[in-house]
This record gives structure tokens, C-alpha cells and sequence, in this order.
């Protein structure tokens, strides 16, 4: 428990104004986007140096108390819920862009950076920065790190692990480190990318060192729509059958098109299923792979194609998908994210008990998918002012996942486990795998302070048995064993 | 060099007794490492097999070096003194599985890289990596070392492809991590973790990739430069244009440069043509290879440092370092009359030194090139060296101030030190 003498330290590090201690104040702080999980800080701090927050990871250690970090609040599975006990390190004064470095195409921020901020600030130059979750206009650039946020543009250019060249790390034993750094291939065990990733679970980041991108030459955005999710499945296979890798491909289904077009009204076309599909590069390149691209979608019945001709036209495309989330509450009064994965080919099997769970729910289960990578979104609706239709809802949204991993996908693609997934872990990995995992975290924070209770499940939180384990689908296709 | 005094027979019947198959054999002459002959060398067929040998090795105080293609044994520090067990993943070389249609595959770790992409190209797709010795390096190997070559410029590395794996801990206990979609967060990223680890924190069982379609067509433009100025001025052109080349390869000292473009026909040759012209403007003397004139001139391109005496040295800069750093090498080795070999990746700066002269001279010149970059902004590491000269110089260099948790992990995965004791990165 944190005594006075503890407050007293923390207002010392700092200050009065960096120090939440109001029980009201405190409110805005007890979820992150899930707010379905929820939980007050004993406090909240706000620092605005890396060394501020190297003093208060120091005294929470030699204190015994545990310590969340905490960027914009955006995420999706409670990664940055407050420990009751512990105290919230809120990093959102911490927003410098520290290095602009075009002619070595790397920037520097600290980790309050909003991801788009850091587009915004090399733009002129020619340059962006890749990863695009939906949330980039609000989340921070260490809720990325922490999460490893992905984006509708990862089929091509990879997560957030694959563009982040250094980070500075206060340790959950207030040591500061530097992983990576600005040239690649640092000697050493890739311990950034352990770190990137773990949930804020192996320390806290005060410092981020991003690769940039050069604009491609040429970017082309094409809609399509289908009568049956099936037809645009079979659309993007056959993409990807004929070696085309876009800058991505997204599928929406009738809920979300719906939904969408009541809230943003994209214009898009009343439809079973509509494809967003992207391509990026020289414009020779692009132009002749655009025509391969228009030829599958004809081949599969694809029909009111739009194809964007300027940018203003693809935000908008863009604008419909990425708002496809918030939208749901135009046609829903709530609704539960869920963030499974699947190998791409099994999406008409695992789409089939869908609607099937759909049915004897009664819930709506709107899909957007990253068609490209098999992240699938379904967003189960419910009614929280209707008796048992959250926990409902819940449970449907869990089924879910068991559906995922038959296929032999995975419980999360880049919202992460958090607090909301922890208890479904041994479902997707045995107890060795578990055990092994927790070497890591051994290894970084002995004493366990560091954002507890999230990503590894433990008795105490899922219950003395945990779950069954159940064979891979390749294990059980004796294509690996375990042993 | 250290001869083996113990009764060799006696191990290796000892561990074929725990197999319950004969996988294991006295070690020869000819697998030495480092001057240092094995005493048991062990070849295990499944993965339980490997599980029950590390089992023994950590119970028993053994220790156990991993081999794949044995390709890069020399990059690492030379064994401490003798070695118990040498591992070999040879007999683990299937492609398991390869879901084209999701473009991944998961491989066993003693599959050479040749091995699986001569099964992947059925479905023309291929593991997006070419490291050198491709046709003799196996996956475990390439990953352990988080090997690449020239088409990094496009693909990446290997911890940029892998996304899922299995591994035995130094305990004998398996353990998974990842899986075999490409997008996945659940979990720790253990792959990531045992990716260029060097074989010091587990023996990696199988990985699963995400692959890459094969490119309808190939060009490569090979520009010869009056100076290295004007070649990584051209590199920069290149960037500026948004040309996107799956390789860019600059070579020293006579200064020269392949830019590799793949896709489908028409568009590789655009692009080649057009990096023609850029490269006149650069005082460049360019032409435009295909088929089997680029595929020479791919080998030639490797083997000015992979053939011939000296030692052999990974170079990473920021760009901006890229050529004062070349401009300082080349003055330096001429001065101590060191013959030296650079190729490279010119879009990235990493780099692939050979150094051949006097061990005193190559030291000096390593140490006073590491005085040049600062942790985090660049580093040197030796990957093929003569004893004598791993002696004056560190393998590795500067770690930086994450060492300690390196080898707290080291210590985590790895308590009674049986697995490449040493050989890892930072010493570990």
C-alpha cells in the first residue's frame, strides 16, 4: 500500500502538477479503450522527463509498488489497466520530437508522440512513417511500442517491431538502457524486440528511435464490392496466387459497410462485402499490377468499382474503413471488439460460424478483416441497458476466438492480451510454452511490478487449473510435435 | 589444441542409450571447431531426440555447440576449452509444411535454405533470403545468426520474415512461440528472442516464415564509378527517385554497384533503364544484366569477399557515416598496406568487410574503426577471424549498457551454461 511518506516522494519527483491524486481525476485514468475493465490507480503520475520517470520507477521498486503505463488510453484489451495498488505512469506530457533525421531517414520521439504526428512532421520532406493503426490520429507512439501496433498497411511493410531502430527502456528496476540505435544490426540479443510488444510488462519507455519511409511514387486505392463474402475471399487468394503483394487489402462485411456509411458516409455500395485493396510503388509498377488487380475483381463478380483518383478520394475510402469501429455505435448502442487472426483461406469456414454464433445469439456481428494478413474484427453488438446481453456478448466474443485458434490462428493480431485475454492464453499455448515465456519476464522484473497481471496468466487471476490445452492444428496434423 | 582424454565410445553410447537410437558418434578430426575436437557428435532425426540430449547435456554438466550447414562456426569466439557435444540439426530438414495460399511455411531448422526454396518455388514463393552460402547454411543457422544478403534491401532479414517457432530450451523442455499466421501479438516474441542469439539461448527446433511470391523477372543495372563519392551519391539518387530495387550493392575499392529490380517484365526493365540514366549523371558507365550475365554477376559480387585469405568483418553505419566511413577505410588500410575487400548494402549500410595483412595492423585498424561508432550509431563485429587475431580484438565490441539484462536472460534460459557457452553475443 502506498504510504504518505510514498506520496510525499512521488510529489517530490514530480511536483504538485504531475501528481493525481482526486478520486475524480482519477476516473478518466481507470481504463484504457476497453471499458469494459476498469480500475482506479492509488495515483497517477505525469511525467515530463525520462529522468522523472526513471525516479518513480526506482521508488516504486525499492517500495514494492507496482506501476502501469499509460500513453493515450487507446488500446484495446485493458493493457493499461491501473494496478488499484500501484501507480499509473501517465506518459502523455512526454510528446517531444526529439531528432528529425531525414538524411539517415530515422526520427527521435519521446513516447507521448501521437503516430500521426510523426507522419505529419516529415511529410514535407517525402518521407512517412508505415505503421497506421486505425486509432493514429489519437494513440501514442509508446502504446504502439508497447502493443506492437500493426495497421491496414502491414501486409507490405510490417508492424510497428519492423520500423522501431531504438528505444531507451527505464527497467521495471529503474535501470535505464538503450536497445538497437540508430545504425542496425546493434551486437546483442534482440532484446528491442522482445520489448516491443510485451504490454508494458518488461519496463517503460522514455525514448523511441523510428526508421522513416520514402513516399512511394505512385499510390492507388481501389473499391470493390461483392455479393457474398466468399466472392471477395476468393478475390483477395487469388491476388495473392498471382504474386502480388498490395499495400493492403481490407474486407468489410454488410454490418460494418452499414455502419459505416451512417456514420462517415464514405460511399460505398450497398453490398454483401466490399474490398479495399492498395497498391503502392513506382507508377509503371503500379499501373501495370492495377490492371491485374481490376481483372480479379471482374473474374470473382466484383462490381460498382470506384478506384480513387486523387487523395482526396482514397481518405475517403480510408475514411470508411478506419471509422468502421467507432461506427458500429451508430447501429449498435455498445459493441465488443474482438482482434482474431486466422490463416487467410480459412475465412469463409470461420466467417460460416460466425453467422452461425450470430444466429443462436441473437447478437449482430458485423466483420472488418485485414484480408492481406487474416486479422479478423468481428464487433459483436449488444445492448448494455438489456439484462445479460454484455455478458452475452462477451461470451460470444470469446467463442470467437476458439474458432480462431481452431484454424490455427491466434487469440490477438494487434490489439494484444492485455488484462481481457490473459485467462484465454492456455488455450492457445501449452504450460512449457507459458513457463518459458515467463523466463523473459523473470529475467526483466524479478519482483513482478511492472504492469502486473496482464499477458501471462497465473492461478490466481484464471483459477488454479488453467485452462485445457489443446493440441495445435499442426500438431494434430503431425506436421509438429510436442515433447 | 586440446585433445580429447576421455573414453569417447562410452559418451556416445551413452547418449544413443538415451535416443534409443544411434545418432551419436565419437567426434573425428574433421569437426573441429576452432582447433577443438568434440568428444560425442550428435545427430538426432526428431526434435524429441534433441529435447532428451539437452536434457542430459544440463543434468550432466555437459556442454552442448549447435551446427547447422557449419557455415559460420568461425564467427563466433573459439570454445573456451573442450566441447562436450556437438549438436547437429542436419537430421531435422524437412519443409513441414508450406500453406502457399497464406504465403508461410514452417521448416525444420537443418533444412538448408537451398533445400526449402527448391520446395517453395513449386508454388513459386520463396523464404526471402540470401545469405551467403545459401545452398549450404540451414535455417536454424541463418536464424541464429540473423543471416542476409543482398535482397535484405527488399525483404528484410530473418527476424524481419520469421513468425513463429519452436525451440528446446537447454533444459530439454520444447516450448513454442508465435505461430503460423503472420500477424499475431499473443505472447512474448520468443523467435525474435532466439533470432541472432547465436545458438546461446536454446536449440531452435523448426520456424515458421512468411514468405514471398517469386518475381516474374529480374534486371540488374552493374555501374562501374570513377570514386566512391560519386557511387553513394548514386545511392541516394536512387532513394530520392523512390526507385524501389530489392538490392543495392555497392563494392570497393574498385568502385562499383548492382541495383537489382524485380517484378513483372515490363516494369524491372523500366526501372533498370531508368536507373541507367541515373547513374550516367553520376559519371557512371552502366549496363543492364538478365538471366545468366546476372546471375554472374550476383556470384562475382559475393565472392570479392567471400573468397580469399583475411578476416571477414559484419560494418554497420547510419547512412550519412556511409561514405566518410569508406573514404576513412580505404586511406587507413592503404596506409598499413592491408588489402581489404567491401560490398555492402548501400540503402542500409550494412557491410561486409574482408581484411587481409599484418594481425597487428588488422587490429589496430578494427579498434581504431570501433573508436569511430559509438554504440547504437554503428558497429564492427568479426565473423570470420584467425585465432591470433580474435586474441588482440573482441568479437563482438561494444554491447552498451544492455549487456547486464542480455545476460540475465542468458542466466534465465540457460542457468547451468551447456548451451555455446561463451559463443554469444556479448560473450554470453
Amino acid at each position: 500500500m502506498m504510504t504518505t511518506e510514498f506520496l510525499v516522494e512521488l510529489e517530490g519527483i514530480v511536483g504538485a502538477d504531475g501528481l493525481v491524486r482526486d478520486e475524480g481525476e482519477l476516473i478518466t485514468y481507470e481504463s484504457d479503450g476497453l471499458v469494459s475493465h476498469r480500475s482506479r490507480p492509488g495515483a497517477a503520475v505525469l511525467p515530463k522527463t525520462a529522468e522523472q520517470v526513471q525516479a518513480v520507477v526506482r521508488l516504486c521498486h525499492r517500495t514494492g509498488i507496482p506501476f502501469v503505463a499509460r500513453g493515450q488510453g487507446t488500446g484495446l484489451s485493458g493493457g493499461a489497466l491501473p494496478h488499484p495498488d500501484g501507480v499509473l505512469i501517465v506518459m502523455t506530457r512526454m510528446t517531444r520530437v526529439l531528432d528529425v533525421d531525414i538524411p539517415n531517414q530515422r526520427i527521435t520521439v519521446e513516447p507521448g508522440v501521437v503516430n500521426l504526428e510523426v507522419t505529419r512532421r516529415v511529410a514535407s520532406d517525402g518521407y512517412y512513417y508505415a505503421p497506421d493503426p486505425s486509432s493514429q490520429v489519437v494513440c501514442s507512439i509508446g502504446g504502439n511500442v508497447a502493443e506492437n501496433s500493426g495497421g491496414a498497411h502491414c501486409l507490405k511493410y510490417g508492424f510497428t517491431v519492423h520500423h522501431v531502430l531504438g528505444l531507451e527502456v527505464v527497467l521495471p528496476d529503474g535501470e535505464m538502457v538503450h536497445l538497437g540505435g540508430e545504425a542496425l544490426d546493434a551486437p546483442g540479443l534482440d532484446l528491442l524486440g522482445v520489448v516491443v510488444g510485451s504490454e508494458g510488462t518488461l519496463g517503460v519507455v522514455t525514448k523511441v528511435t523510428l526508421r522513416l519511409l520514402r513516399r512511394p511514387e505512385s499510390v492507388r486505392t481501389l473499391l470493390a464490392a461483392f455479393d457474398s463474402t466468399d466472392a471477395a475471399g476468393n478475390a483477395v487468394s487469388d491476388v495473392i496466387a498471382a504474386g502480388i503483394i498490395p499495400a493492403a487489402i481490407e474486407m468489410m462485411d454488410r454490418t460494418t459497410i452499414r455502419a459505416a456509411e451512417a456514420a462517415v458516409q464514405p460511399g460505398f455500395p450497398d453490398a454483401e462485402a466490399v474490398l479495399i485493396v492498395e497498391l503502392d510503388g513506382s507508377q509503371n509498377e503500379v499501373e501495370t499490377l492495377f490492371e491485374q488487380i481490376e481483372a480479379v475483381c471482374a473474374k470473382n463478380h466484383g462490381w460498382g468499382v470506384q478506384v480513387a483518383r486523387d487523395d482526396a478520394q482514397r481518405g475517403r475510402i480510408w475514411m470508411g474503413r478506419k471509422a468502421a469501429f467507432a461506427a458500429m455505435g451508430r447501429v449498435s448502442p455498445n459493441y465488443y471488439v474482438q482482434d482474431g487472426v486466422i490463416p487467410r483461406g480459412t475465412l469463409p469456414e470461420v466467417l460460416r460460424r460466425i453467422r452461425g454464433l450470430e444466429q443462436r445469439s441473437g447478437l449482430t456481428i458485423g466483420n472488418v478483416f485485414h484480408a492481406g494478413d487474416g486479422n479478423l474484427h468481428p464487433l459483436v453488438c449488444y445492448d448494455d441497458a438489456v439484462e445479460g446481453q454484455a455478458e452475452l456478448a462477451e461470451q460470444a466474443a470469446s467463442e470467437i476466438l476458439t474458432y480462431c485458434l481452431d484454424v490455427g490462428g491466434s487469440l490477438t493480431g494487434e490489439h494484444g492480451i492485455g488484462a481481457d485475454k490473459v485467462c484465454h492464453m492456455p488455450k492457445m499455448f501449452s504450460e512449457d510454452d507459458l513457463a518459458t515465456m515467463q523466463l523473459v519476464r523473470a529475467a526483466f522484473d524479478p519482483l513482478g511490478l511492472c504492469n502486473p497481471d496482464k499477458l501471462l496468466p497465473t492461478p490466481r487471476l484464471c483459477g488454479e487449473v488453467p485452462g485445457p490445452y489443446r493440441a495445435h492444428p499442426i500438431e494434430v496434423a503431425g506436421l509438429a510435435q510436442r515433447v | 589444441m586440446v585433445t580429447p582424454a576421455l573414453p569417447h565410445e562410452n559418451l556416445a553410447a551413452e547418449v544413443n542409450a538415451r535416443i534409443g537410437a544411434p545418432a551419436a558418434r565419437p567426434g573425428r578430426d574433421a569437426d573441429r571447431i576452432d582447433g577443438v575436437i568434440p568428444v560425442v557428435v550428435v545427430e538426432p532425426l526428431t526434435p524429441e531426440a534433441v529435447a532428451i540430449v539437452l536434457g542430459w547435456a544440463s543434468e550432466t554438466g555437459r556442454t552442448v555447440l549447435t551446427r547447422g550447414g557449419g557455415t559460420k562456426l568461425a564467427r563466433i569466439p573459439a570454445p573456451v576449452s573442450t566441447v562436450d557435444v556437438l549438436l547437429s540439426t542436419r537430421g531435422l530438414n524437412t519443409v513441414e509444411v508450406h500453406r502457399h495460399g497464406d504465403l508461410t511455411a514452417t521448416v525444420q531448422a537443418g533444412a538448408t535454405l537451398r533445400e526449402t526454396n527448391a520446395v517453395l518455388a513449386e508454388h513459386r514463393q520463396w523464404l526471402a533470403l540470401d545469405p551467403p552460402r545459401g545452398d549450404r547454411a540451414t535455417i536454424g543457422g541463418i536464424l541464429a545468426t540473423n543471416d542476409s544478403g543482398p535482397r535484405r534491401q527488399g525483404h528484410g532479414t530473418p527476424r524481419d520474415l520469421i513468425i513463429g517457432m519452436t525451440l528446446a530450451r537447454a533444459d530439454g523442455v520444447v516450448a513454442r512461440s508465435g505461430g503460423i499466421v503472420v500477424k499475431n501479438v499473443a505472447g512474448y516474441d520468443l523467435a525474435r528472442l532466439m533470432t541472432g542469439s547465436f545458438g546461446c539461448l536454446g536449440v531452435i527446433l523448426n520456424a515458421t516464415f512468411k514468405l514471398a511470391p517469386l518475381a516474374g523477372a529480374s534486371r540488374t543495372v552493374s555501374v562501374t564509378f570513377p570514386d566512391i563519392d560519386r557511387c553513394v551519391a548514386y545511392a541516394d539518387d536512387l532513394r530520392v527517385h523512390a526507385a524501389t530495387p530489392s538490392a543495392l550493392e555497392l563494392a570497393m575499392p574498385a568502385v562499383s554497384m548492382l541495383v537489382r529490380f524485380e517484378s513483372v517484365e515490363s516494369v524491372a526493365e523500366q526501372q533498370a533503364y531508368r536507373a541507367v540514366a541515373l547513374a550516367e549523371a553520376k559519371d557512371g558507365t552502366a549496363v543492364v544484366l538478365s538471366a545468366e550475365n546476372e546471375t554472374v554477376a550476383w556470384q562475382a559480387h559475393g565472392a570479392r569477399v567471400l573468397e580469399g585469405e583475411g578476416t571477414l568483418v559484419k560494418l554497420s553505419v547510419v547512412s550519412a557515416q556511409l561514405l566518410p566511413t569508406l573514404i576513412w577505410l580505404d586511406a587507413e588500410a592503404r596506409s598499413r598496406r592491408l588489402e581489404y575487400e567491401v560490398i555492402g548494402r548501400a540503402g542500409l549500410g550494412v557491410l561486409c568487410l574482408r581484411l587481409n595483412g599484418a594481425t597487428s595492423d588488422q587490429a589496430e585498424l578494427l579498434n581504431a574503426l570501433r573508436g569511430r561508432l559509438p554504440v547504437g550509431s554503428g558497429s564492427a563485429v568479426l565473423q570470420e577471424a584467425h585465432a591470433d587475431l580474435k586474441a588482440l580484438v573482441d568479437v563482438w565490441g561494444p554491447i552498451g549498457d544492455g549487456l547486464r539484462m542480455m545476460q540475465e536472460v542468458k542466466r534465465q534460459f540457460d542457468p547451468t551454461a551447456t548451451l555455446n557457452p561463451g559463443r554469444g553475443p556479448g560473450g554470453l
